[in-house]
């Protein structure tokens, strides 16, 4: 049963190859898309047969290009700009959420003095708090009451360092966008992460204890290499939706630290759809992600089933 | 040292005065500012990213823009112009956020600075601005509270502003026979005839989406068939007979419209029309630009413009955008610099000629711009038709607005009654409006 | 000594950082917002100045006809979702449970839809959904069927076909783990005992996937009323309000309207809704676990 493969009937096949072309499809339509012409898209002629131009990548990444596309004659698509912005953001939330995640999941298992069941049923909670109830708040809070006096000590001297004008605020800083992506990511990681911690054998841990380990010691050099496949598990999916996340990111950022997502969702703008443009803009914003898909599938599932079998 | 310097440039400056005032700089003191400034994604401020390099290169002030959607922008400047001190020197706001801003006290009021006598250039012309919108869309303070009148001042200056026209393909109507439409029967009745004599063919292209772009469309059709969403004491009147023609009118139009029309924002009616699809575009002036750019449209050349067909009256709309300083800016100074030589005689054909829209008489008459752009004469016909009081702009106006649309929306693909949800809003309104206090002195 | 007291703090200190952000950026911004709900907000008064209406915000939402045909939508939209993922989903799963070969390859393409951005994914379907130059209707008028209006009159179930495409899969993964795990002992004796393949998906299969199939589509109950970005891209939530889920309408209120009060009450609805499917879930898992604790008691006291 377990060796060798099963032989299938063809209507199988056909099912299997019917459900490939329907979860591709769409990326793919994209993909051969962001490579024409607006004319060439919106002409019903062309399918397949169209002359490949790098136009539209070279329009959406004109600011960070070192040479000016003869096309395009003024650079208002600042997408090179978004694009590390959005690295910036994803990268810091995904690494703080894994740190902060890691060490409190470490204390919940080992020094046992909050109950399991507070954490998962916290869990629960913040997994189902939508990023849309928490836009009024923070949009709030961001902007007036997490702010830094200009007249203070610490609000001139970021003002001097910095430039701009007014109190120093959360809002419209990289840190005011990862601070949320951290909160809203660490119920999850440390849930996941909480599940792995677990099959770390204590022996390991007295061991290294006996031999004179401060408890930081230990967690770093014996619990932390042993959970590294749930840490990639985390990290994906931190990584998820710090990157692809739009309305609290929208709420939040200023023109110098706009994300990929808030680009493409202004540039559906009404007066005219540009859909080769956007489409290599999307191209751009899904790399990460395909990448991801492709290479750490087995991550991504045991997250997934993590997640939601034992949650 | 720094004394000598300052009565060095002040020599100088009066040494270029002597030698002509072409040569006079009152822009040194601001050279090196770099100005934030917020503008739109829109045709017209596109046009406007081509001419800026040539404000920099003559005054030494840079500007940076921040371009966004209009109605992101608008959120974006609702949170900026409510900081004590806002990043942003100069702003482009769409005409009904006027009344929000100057509210809120959150604009400077022009006077001072064209009363500076180091700022204002004489030459500048003001009555030569198109007075149809610098009313309606830089003037508060007057008729209704948001109009000119007797009390009414200067907030701001029109800038990428748009009347409505009707335009028309030349060849389907030509080969068919098609007389212009003058007024709006004639107009319904060739809407509904194109798709009959063009299989495939829609008639007239109209925004029609939930919100904003409804209210929009119907708003079109309310004024030239003598209706209006508020009577002389702010009682809605946008149930009467009237409306409910125009309402009508947009349903005809988009039953006879392409197809998909009761989804289409702005950007896909005039996508439709680009491509052909419909015979008519009845909208803003702002698409002519992009109709004669073969790289967009499929339809160059073959585009005739004509005035806003007539109902009960000719009343074509006012809107689009105009430019302000708010009033918690850094460099006002510099930013009415911009402002001035933005919508001067000189930086107004520059824009147009760059594909935007001019705010000034002279532009629309200008030899070389009629020459480039053929359809500016129609269009400064038209303007003389444009109604300043075309909406309401009062604080409100977003909510009744986005009531409006979204009724208005549920009558084209849910087949409301139409007098039933005009009431509807009618009714709402009058709460929103009791609420807001307009009724205090009746 | 004080090395006592140094372990005794470590949990606290390895607990801290969490506890103070979670404080920070999730209670504090709730709190707030059930705070603000009571008020009169508008987006350029900080929650001080907006003066106080208590329950009003709640009661104009209550009455509010467009509140209400946003619920409708919004429950809908999740209740679709839900029972058609379940349905392919699951239905996937037991067809697509056998051992051949490149199911790991199979698997990876199937992530994928989840991985995109919804805003990405929101773009590819309002191009394939284009009246014209749309995908659909492109292929529809080549093979002679009439064109379909989809994101115009057709537009919630233009939107719920794009979240089917995206979660399914997401559904199937879950259910083809919890296949893979059932115990093969259970299979094996119904087979010897002639069990058709029908008779053991619905007498065995699907009974013994019961409890995972429950938690997963619960989760994807709660993830359905998250949904926001796709839409917005698709349809803004026309036409009307055919599209406009609450998460959109309270993003619309709070940006478009300028109501900060009426988009937190409605936030708090939304949270009030979702608390009630959360804690019917937790509640389930809880049943479920003293259940198999009950039965593997009594298993052992049998022996």
């Amino acid at each position: 049963m377990s060796t060798g493969y099963e032989k299938q009937p063809t209507a199988f096949y056909a099912l299997i190859a019917a459900l490939v072309v329907m979860s591709v499809g769409p990326v793919l339509l994209m993909f051969i898309n962001s490579f024409k012409l607006d004319v060439d898209i919106i002409s019903g002629t062309s399918g397949l047969i169209f002359l490949p131009t790098i136009q539209n990548y070279e329009t959406a990444l004109c600011d960070v290009l070192w040479y000016k596309p003869d096309h395009v004659d003024h650079c208002s698509l600042k997408f090179g700009n978004a694009f590390i912005n959005s690295l910036i953001i994803a990268l810091v939330s995904t690494v703080l959420t894994l740190v902060i995640g890691c060490m409190a999941a470490y204390a919940l298992v080992r020094f046992r003095f909050m109950g399991r069941d507070t954490v998962s049923l916290s869990t629960l909670m913040v997994r189902m708090v939508p990023p849309a109830v928490l836009l009024v708040p923070v949009f709030g809070l961001w902007n007036n009451e997490f702010c830094i006096g200009k007249t203070t000590y610490v609000g001139a001297l970021i003002r001097e360092t910095f430039g701009g004008r007014g109190d120093v605020c959360l809002a419209g800083t990289h840190s005011g966008i990862i601070l949320v992506y951290v909160a809203m990511n660490l119920p999850f990681v440390i849930w996941i992460l909480q599940s792995f911690i677990l099959q770390v054998p204590r022996s390991l841990e007295e061991a290294a204890r006996v031999d004179g380990a401060g408890p930081f010691q230990v967690f770093f050099k014996v619990v932390l290499p042993l959970i590294k496949p749930g840490l990639a598990a985390a990290a994906i999916f931190t990584f998820r939706i710090a990157w692809n996340e739009y309305l609290l990111a929208s709420a939040l950022s200023d023109r110098n630290t706009k994300t990929v997502p808030i680009l493409i969702v202004n540039n559906m703008s009404e007066f005219n759809v540009e859909w080769g443009v956007i489409m290599a803009t999307g191209m751009l914003l899904a790399i990460p992600p395909i990448i991801f898909t492709l290479f750490a599938s087995r991550q991504i599932i045991t997250g997934m089933t993590a997640g939601a079998v034992k949650g | 040292m720094s004394l000598s310097l300052k009565s060095a440039t002040a020599g100088l400056a009066l040494a270029a005065c002597l030698a002509g005032p072409s040569l006079a700089n009152p822009y040194a003191e601001y050279e090196g500012t770099t100005l934030i400034v917020n503008f739109p994604a829109h045709p017209h401020y596109d046009a406007v990213m081509k001419i800026l390099p040539e404000f920099t290169a003559e005054t030494g002030i840079e500007v940076e823009v921040d371009q966004l959607p209009y109605l992101k922008m608008r959120e974006r400047q609702t949170l900026e112009l409510g900081q004590d001190e806002g990043e942003y020197d100069l702003i482009a706001y769409v005409v009904f956020s006027k009344a929000d801003y100057v509210f809120a006290d959150q604009l400077e009021n022009l006077a001072k600075y064209f009363m500076n006598p180091k700022l204002s250039d004489p030459g500048y012309d003001a009555g030569d601005l198109i007075d149809g919108y610098v009313y309606n869309i830089g003037f508060a303070g007057g008729d209704k509270g948001y109009l000119q009148g007797a009390t009414g001042s200067l907030f701001g200056i029109p800038y990428g502003s748009e009347t409505s026209v009707l335009g028309y393909r030349k060849d389907i109507f030509d080969k068919h026979g098609l007389k212009v439409p003058e007024t709006y029967d004639e107009l319904l009745e060739i809407a509904c005839q194109i798709p009959e004599l063009e299989p495939g063919m829609g008639g007239l292209s109209s925004r029609a989406a939930s919100g904003h772009h409804a209210a929009h469309a119907f708003l079109l059709h309310l004024n030239p068939m003598g209706g209006a969403i508020f009577d002389d004491q702010w009682n809605p009147v946008v149930n009467n007979e009237a409306g409910v023609k125009a309402a009508e009118a947009l349903k005809t139009i988009v039953d006879c419209g392409p197809e998909g029309a009761t989804n289409f924002g702005f950007g896909e009616a005039l996508g439709s029309f680009l491509n052909g699809d419909t015979a008519m575009f009845l909208d803003t002036t702002v698409v002519a630009g992009q109709i004669d750019d073969p790289s967009k449209s499929q339809v160059v050349g073959k585009v005739g413009w004509a005035l806003h067909p007539m109902g009960t009256e000719r009343a074509s709309q006012t809107g689009g955008f105009g430019i302000g300083i708010p009033a918690n800016a850094e460099n006002k100074e510099a930013a009415f610099l911009l402002m001035q030589w933005l919508t001067s005689r000189k930086g107004d054909k520059l824009v147009a000629m760059a594909g935007g829209n001019p705010s000034r008489f002279s532009t629309h008459a200008d030899e070389e711009v009629n020459a480039k752009y053929p359809h500016m004469a129609t269009f400064g016909e038209a303007l003389k038709h444009a109604d300043p009081d075309w909406r309401p702009i009062i604080p409100v106006w977003g909510k009744i607005n986005a009531d409006l649309g979204t009724t208005l929306s549920k009558v084209l693909t849910e087949d409301l009654d139409i007098q039933e949800a005009l009431d509807g809003v009618a009714e709402r309104t009058k709460g929103v409006m009791t609420e807001a206090g307009y009724y205090t002195w009746n | 000594m004080r090395r006592a007291v140094a372990n005794r703090l470590t949990p606290y200190m390895f607990m801290a950082p969490a506890v103070v952000i979670m404080v920070i950026a999730l209670l504090y911004p709730l709190g707030y917002m059930v705070w603000g709900s009571f008020r009169d907000w508008d987006p350029s008064q900080t929650i001080g100045e907006a003066e106080f209406v208590g329950l009003k915000n709640y009661v104009t939402l209550w009455h509010d006809p467009n509140f209400r045909e946003s619920l409708g939508v919004t429950l809908s939209f999740a209740f679709f979702v839900v029972t058609f993922e379940m349905f392919i989903g699951v239905g996937l799963a037991l067809l697509l449970d056998r051992n051949i070969r490149g199911m790991s390859v199979l698997r990876t393409l199937f992530i994928l839809p989840m991985m995109i951005a919804p805003v990405v994914v929101g773009l590819m379907w309002r191009y394939m959904y284009h009246p014209t130059v749309g995908t659909f209707n492109r292929v529809f008028e080549a093979i002679g069927l009439p064109k379909v209006d989809w994101l115009g009159t057709n537009a919630l179930m233009s939107v719920i076909i794009a979240d089917i495409w995206q979660w399914t899969p997401f559904i199937f993964i879950l259910s083809l783990a919890a296949l893979q795990s059932l115990p093969r002992s259970a299979l094996e004796a119904a087979r010897i005992d002639g069990a058709t393949g029908w008779q053991q998906i619905i007498h065995i299969k699907l009974p013994l996937m019961m409890p995972v199939l429950i938690v997963t589509g619960l989760l994807r109950l709660i993830d359905a009323f998250k949904v926001l970005e796709v839409i917005l891209v698709m349809t803004e939530g026309g036409p009307g309000l055919s599209t406009e889920i609450l998460a959109l309408r309270i993003s619309r209120t709070a940006t478009e309207f300028r109501e900060l009060g009426v988009a937190a009450a409605m936030s708090n609805y939304l949270l009030i809704l979702l608390l009630f499917f959360t804690v019917s879930m937790f509640a389930f898992t809880r049943w479920q676990e003293m259940r198999a604790n009950r039965l593997r008691t009594a298993v052992e006291e049998d022996e």
